[in-house]
């Protein structure tokens, strides 16, 4: 761009075409048009539009017309009195708690064992993926099958090994289903974090593992002391990322439990599906909506500032 | 014993304690692939089987012809017209993703534009939104434009998944063409089109690759759009007629493990075709991005 401008020297009439520069602005932009297009009517109108619906009084007639009369706070007011929106609010963080630990304390283990040398690692890493691959509710219906209390695996494998003397009711009992719910979607999220936090492991240079070595640090102490804040920036997005997937979670438990039994599983996600979809109270299930946006939008900052790099990154081979 | 041994020792330690890992990893996926197979007196005796007991195709035979099946209250009809509805959703979705990703991609990485640090922040916090706050507003505003029930309605929420994902995906592709290929074509007498469709595509196949593996992938195996924006009176994917075999009181089990098993097959396929990919896709999207 610079050396066409010192070409122009200013006694030279304007060419009426367009300089490279704007040539390169106009090409931008067109090439980013459908992104915006996309990003403004699948997420910026649906954003903005649950926002509208949360203080609307809506009903199954008001969505044939797009507005509703105004209901101020009422739809939040729904949310925070009623008993199964607050349940939803607490078991989504438990279970997000509760998957998180285990997901992590299991892919980083498995992160590790990879790293090492050892016959077979090469499939033993492609085949960690597998869960991740498949459609969420297969995931969910398969650990429905596992869990049943009659002819389930999981009841069969305890009864065999002695762990329990009766058939446990894993999907009836409301005490037991969350573990039903926390044990697929840490099986679901594992290779997330084994893939993850094994390519921040390859990365981590040799001599800094050999210094350590020759310094008589064992392996502990080179884990905890040389590792781990090596690959901190990782694990970092990786623990985030795995958050906000967790927050999210729906189609596992809607074919797992559908919720139950008793609600004991109702996640924010699942109970606003039923508050919009089932009893069409589209307000209140947006109110809910909310609720779980702004928690999974909290994260939003240490993301975008985890993210920096790549953020300020630019090679601008255009103008 | 010597040094060596032991570490020979230790390896083959290893090796057990990845296969146990394995072991659990896939036992759920071989219990479905099993359970396809068994009859549903089997299914239902109460006693899991470890291997095929008196296996048969019958689950197979319900789930694609629709045949009446082992029990008498099988709900949905035939799921072969919903594998069809699944593809053209998948597919849909890939084609969606690339025409949107791969130009906005390149714009947001070879191109000094204002907007850049603002288009990826808000692709970075996209990324993050849970999809019931979409579908819950897409529904309405789907119905108000008179799209429910329809593939273009699907396979744009589908996108949601995929499109902010596969940009941040090929835009850390792009940053690793030199600038000189560009340059170079630009000297050449080349268009800003010319370039980006004859230069820098071509050059961005396994990054494309990638892409569309995840977006089929994301389109394949959604269920939460499917089950808002669709209503089941019309097209039905295999991951909502999963969902009509579930019933509140007795659940198909035959009928929902053969079908679960066929909506695995993209996977598995993914996996032997597309294994490098898939691995450098979910490591790209998340960190280098």
């Amino acid at each position: 761009m610079l050396s066409e401008q010192a070409v122009q020297s200013p006694g030279d009439a304007p060419p009426p075409r367009l300089s490279s520069w704007q040539k390169q602005q106009l090409a931008g932009w067109l090439f980013l048009t459908p992104a915006i297009a996309y990003l403004l009517f699948a997420f910026a109108l649906p954003i903005a539009y649950n926002v509208m619906l949360s203080f609307e009084q809506t009903s199954p007639a008001t969505v044939a017309h797009f507005t509703a009369p105004w209901a101020g706070l009422d739809n939040y007011r729904f949310v925070l009195h009623d008993p199964t929106s607050r349940e939803a609010i607490v078991h989504t963080f438990e279970f997000t708690a509760g998957s998180l630990i285990g997901q992590f304390v299991i892919g980083f283990a498995l992160a590790l064992l990879f790293s090492l040398r050892f016959p077979g690692r090469t499939i033993a890493r492609s085949l960690v993926i597998v869960p991740w691959l498949l459609p969420l509710i297969v995931t969910g219906v398969m650990f429905r099958f596992l869990f049943q209390a009659e002819g389930g695996a999981v009841n069969q494998v305890l009864m065999n090994v002695g762990l329990a003397h009766h058939p446990i009711q894993w999907l009836n009992d409301p005490h037991l289903s969350m573990w039903t719910i926390l044990v697929a979607n840490i099986w679901l999220g594992v290779p997330f974090f084994t893939l993850l936090l094994y390519s921040a492991l390859q990365d981590v240079p040799m001599e800094v593992k050999e210094a350590a070595i020759i310094d008589g640090a064992g392996p502990w102490q080179r884990l905890r002391l040389v590792i781990v804040p090596i690959i901190l920036p990782v694990i970092e997005v990786t623990v985030l990322l795995g958050f906000v997937f967790t927050v999210k979670v729906f189609d596992l438990v809607i074919g797992l439990t559908g919720g139950g039994p008793a609600n004991s599983t109702q996640l924010i996600t699942t109970w606003s599906y039923n508050l919009s979809f089932q009893v069409f109270s589209f307000g209140e299930g947006a109110a809910l909506n909310n609720v779980l946006l702004v928690l999974a939008l909290i994260c939003a900052p240490l993301y975008l500032f985890l993210s920096r790099d790549s953020l300020r990154r630019s090679s601008g081979a255009g103008a | 014993m010597t040094r060596l041994q032991r570490s020979r020792a230790l390896r083959w330690l290893c090796t057990l304690a990845a296969a146990v890992a394995l072991v659990v990893i896939l036992f759920p996926v071989y219990a479905i692939i099993v359970g396809s197979f068994e009859s549903t007196e089997t299914l239902f005796s109460g006693t899991f089987y470890w291997l095929p007991h008196a296996a048969t195709l019958d689950n197979y035979r319900t789930v694609l012809e629709g045949g009446s099946g082992a029990t008498q209250e099988t709900v949905a009809g035939s799921q072969s017209g919903n594998v069809l509805t699944s593809l053209i959703v998948g597919l849909g979705t890939v084609v969606l993703a690339l025409v949107v990703a791969v130009p906005a991609a390149y714009a947001l990485s070879k191109y000094r534009l204002r907007v850049t640090l603002v288009l990826v922040s808000s692709l970075l916090v996209a990324q993050i939104v849970p999809s019931i706050v979409l579908a819950t507003s897409l529904f309405i505003i789907f119905h108000w434009i008179h799209l429910l029930n329809s593939y273009p309605a699907l396979i744009i929420a589908d996108g949601t998944y995929a499109i902010p994902f596969a940009i941040l995906v090929l835009r850390a592709f792009f940053f690793s063409l030199p600038n000189e290929l560009m340059y170079a074509a630009r000297v050449d007498g080349a268009s800003e089109w010319q370039t980006f469709r004859l230069i820098v595509i071509p050059l961005a196949r396994s990054a494309v690759i990638t892409v569309a593996v995840f977006a089929f992938l994301a389109g394949w195996g959604d269920f939460i759009f499917a089950l808002t924006i669709l209503n089941g009176t019309g097209i039905q994917p295999i991951t909502l007629g999963i969902y009509s075999y579930l019933g509140n009181y007795s659940t198909d089990w035959g009928a929902v493990m053969a079908s679960g098993a066929v909506a695995m097959v993209p996977a598995g396929l993914m996996l032997v075709v597309a294994q490098r990919y898939i691995a450098s896709g979910l490591t790209a999207g998340s960190v280098k991005g």
